[in-house]
């Protein structure tokens, strides 16, 4: 039996009163991309989050591969792009990465760095600070990060928000070609093109539950649309 | 203390210890008053001291209460231990009930000691080690109520204040050998043996011990007691605000039950990693 | 240990480049040493002798605090902090790295403070220069092992400026006196007593094991 990549078991997560997840149920195999799509406070957020490591579950258990999310294993296996940058705007761009690549024990730090910056378009950059850099040059200074111990696992929070519409395509087109080259997406978005052009399964949530399911032929950025409003309505 | 009547139609995940609670305050505060009627008898019937007369009698109360403070950061350690390796709230809730009411004790002892000491000593306040420990050991018990109160979220603050119980707890030697070392006047009277005390005072001063000890377990089951009561309080809005929620995500047409079974999304290639 | 002199060199180099951290709290402890030198009117020498060494751990243990707040001040920005959090490394290390930076920073700014020190109450320290530098940095371990910790737990609290010295103070206790006694004695020119060195080294070894294992709960989201 093939290990799922992401298994969720009844998660509930809850700050203080409120409770942001209720009830997830969620095995997302290999090599799958996965759009998760939802009204503000639907919990996507803190869903992907907890994927990542980043906090337990009040309730129910996550696993990355079979092992814990929140374990040193799982880390290693996925790469997180939140809406927070972990960028050191006082490093270069160049600097943050060889820092990252350190962090995960890489073998050759430097080469990685370097790779990954041509891969971004960031080679001329490289040396300065990233604290200067704009929101799209930040953006894939920040994918670059994430990819930089090669995790097989992806996980995007919000990754197309403030990007201009070449940016967003290059995202798209990068996003496409890491998932042909057999990684496991999910990614959380509002916009619903980009989401149909990248995964190949949505789930919709509101109000800390999954209310719809698509995959394959029904999915599409119409529909995606519709069961956005359907679910924001029903929150309403 | 009674558990408020619960809704038979909401589900529940009530604690199993709540009646455990509720049953060590009954029990230590049985204990308590009948240690009570005994403990005054003993602490009016004892002889003053020749030589500071009857204020040293401030005495059974003054060194309980440093017991009961000490006996309180040693529950908020273990309960911060046994919740970082449990991760069971009930832990954490003992932790801080340990430390809610040990600070109590602690603020009665730093009271009673300059009392007593202005008596005997003539002095309000010495550096002595002990007493210096003791206010030590209040500004630790302060400095994790604060970082309780101040840090956002029950499982962090849960977590911040164990680790904290755990360096206050190792902190208070190692203030006292420290102190200890470098002297600070010792005026305090020495430890406990049997001639120390005056004739006849030996068996009040045991009977006052116990009583901080049994004072001290019956506020902190009270505070447990509350403590859970209030979690379970918690609990049980979420929960029926949650099956509230319920209602209307049914409506959504083409969704499965909210939140049951799980959808697997699995790869068309069915290649594994 | 990769991990650890990855911090430490990140570290470092953020406070090369921007020299902030150093230069506030060589400022900070410049001023405590001048506020200091007029709080105390100048009576004898003697008296100023005897609580010089006090009053240099005062300065150095406030100096310490800004360094710490800021440790993990800039770990905030953009989750850094969350970033540390996710490397798939024990988290002690991450916890060496940062004290040890501290531990650096610190030891430049007590340098130059302990001569200011030296000037302004007209001691003479140059004779005891490498014993009170084994001092200082013993006192040192102890502060920036649990102020590291106690920094990243006040770092994600509603008033952290005001929580880490809450929070460290009363730790510190047997770190300053065993300290200031050593140093107290290291100046007025006996040997130092073995139980001061014996305090601290203990309170040293207890306080880097605690926080090296907390630092793994405090890290958790």
């Amino acid at each position: 039996m093939i290990e799922s990549a992401i298994a969720v078991r009844a998660v509930e997560k809850r700050f203080g009163g409120a409770a942001a997840l209720a009830g997830i149920d969620l095995e997302i195999g290999a090599g799958a991309s996965l759009a998760v799509v939802g009204p503000n406070g639907a919990g996507k957020s803190t869903l992907i989050r907890l994927m990542a490591g980043l906090g337990r579950p009040t309730a129910g258990s996550l696993e990355i591969e079979g092992a814990p999310a929140t374990g040193r294993q799982a880390r290693a296996r996925v790469g997180l792009l939140a809406d927070a940058t972990f960028l050191y705007p006082q490093l270069s761009a160049r600097e943050n990465l060889l820092f990252a690549g350190r962090l995960y024990a890489l073998a050759d730090p430097a080469a990685r760095a370097d790779l990954l910056l041509a891969d971004e378009g960031l080679g001329e950059v490289a040396n300065r600070p990233a604290g200067e850099f704009s929101r799209g040059m930040a953006q894939r200074l920040a994918i670059a990060r994430s990819l930089v111990h090669d995790p097989p696992i992806l996980l995007l929070d919000e990754p197309f928000t403030g990007l201009d519409r070449r940016g967003a395509e290059g995202l798209s087109e990068r996003l496409r070609r890491l998932h042909r080259d057999g990684r496991t997406l999910v990614l959380v978005t509002h916009d619903f093109t980009r989401a149909a052009e990248v995964a190949d399964r949505a789930i919709v949530l509101s109000r800390g539950r999954i209310v719809r399911h698509l995959e394959g032929g029904d999915l599409d950025a119409h529909s995606l649309e519709r069961s956005y409003l359907e679910a924001a309505d029903g929150a309403a | 203390m009674m558990a408020p009547p619960m809704d038979a139609s909401t589900p529940t995940r009530e604690s199993p210890v709540a009646g455990s609670d509720a049953r060590a305050v009954r029990i230590s505060g049985i204990a308590l008053i009948a240690f009570l009627a005994l403990y005054a008898a003993m602490v009016i019937s004892a002889p003053s001291d020749a030589v500071q007369g009857s204020i040293q009698k401030i005495l059974y109360v003054h060194v309980p209460t440093a017991l009961a403070s000490y006996l309180g950061f040693f529950v908020t350690a273990v309960g911060g231990l046994l919740y970082l390796w449990r991760n069971d709230d009930r832990y954490d809730r003992l932790a801080h009930s340990g430390a809610e009411v040990g600070v109590l004790f602690c603020t009665l002892c730093i009271l009673t000691g300059p009392i007593w000491a202005k008596g005997t000593w003539g002095h309000w306040w010495v550096w002595d080690p002990r007493l210096t420990v003791t206010l030590l050991l209040w500004f630790i018990y302060l400095s994790y109520l604060l970082l309780r109160s101040f840090t956002e979220g029950s499982a962090r603050t849960a977590r911040f204040a164990a680790v904290y119980g755990l360096l206050g707890a190792f902190a208070v030697p190692l203030n006292y050998f420290a102190i200890d070392l470098f002297g600070g006047a010792a005026m305090h009277p020495e430890n406990l043996e049997r001639d120390s005390l005056g004739a006849g005072m030996g068996l009040p001063f045991l009977v006052s011990m116990l009583m901080g000890v049994v004072a001290f377990l019956h506020l902190l089951a009270q505070r447990v007691d509350l403590a859970s009561l209030q979690a379970q309080a918690l609990e049980r809005r979420l929960q029926s605000g949650a099956a509230r929620r319920g209602g209307p995500a049914e409506d959504i047409p083409g969704s499965g039950s909210p939140g049951t079974g799980a959808l697997s999304v699995d790869n068309d290639r069915g290649s594994a990693l | 240990m990769n991990v650890l002199l990855a911090i430490l060199w990140k570290d470092l180099l953020i406070e090369v480049r921007s020299r902030d951290r150093v230069t506030a709290m060589l400022v900070f402890s410049l001023l405590v040493v001048i506020v200091f030198h007029f709080a105390l009117p100048g009576s004898n020498p003697e008296q100023q002798a005897a609580n010089a060494p006090g009053l240099l751990w005062v300065a150095y243990v406030f100096s310490a605090l800004l360094g710490l707040g800021r440790a993990f001040s800039l770990e905030l920005e953009n989750e850094a902090l969350s970033g540390l959090a996710r490397a798939p490394t024990d988290r002690g290390w991450v916890f060496l790295g940062k004290a040890a930076a501290s531990f650096l920073i610190l030891g430049v700014v007590q340098a130059v403070t302990a001569v200011a020190f030296a000037l302004a109450f007209d001691v003479d320290l140059s004779a005891v220069a490498l014993p009170l530098a084994g001092i200082v940095a013993l006192g040192s371990l102890g502060i920036c092992s649990v102020g590291t910790l106690a920094a990243a737990v006040a770092v994600r609290t509603r008033f952290r400026e005001v929580m880490l010295p809450l929070l460290l103070l009363p730790l510190l206790w047997p770190v300053i006196s065993g300290a200031v006694r050593a140093t107290a004695q290291l100046v007025g020119g006996s040997d130092v007593e073995f139980e001061a060195i014996q305090l601290l080294i203990v309170t040293d070894g207890i306080y880097l094991v605690l926080s090296f294992i907390g630092f793994d709960f405090v890290l958790d989201e």
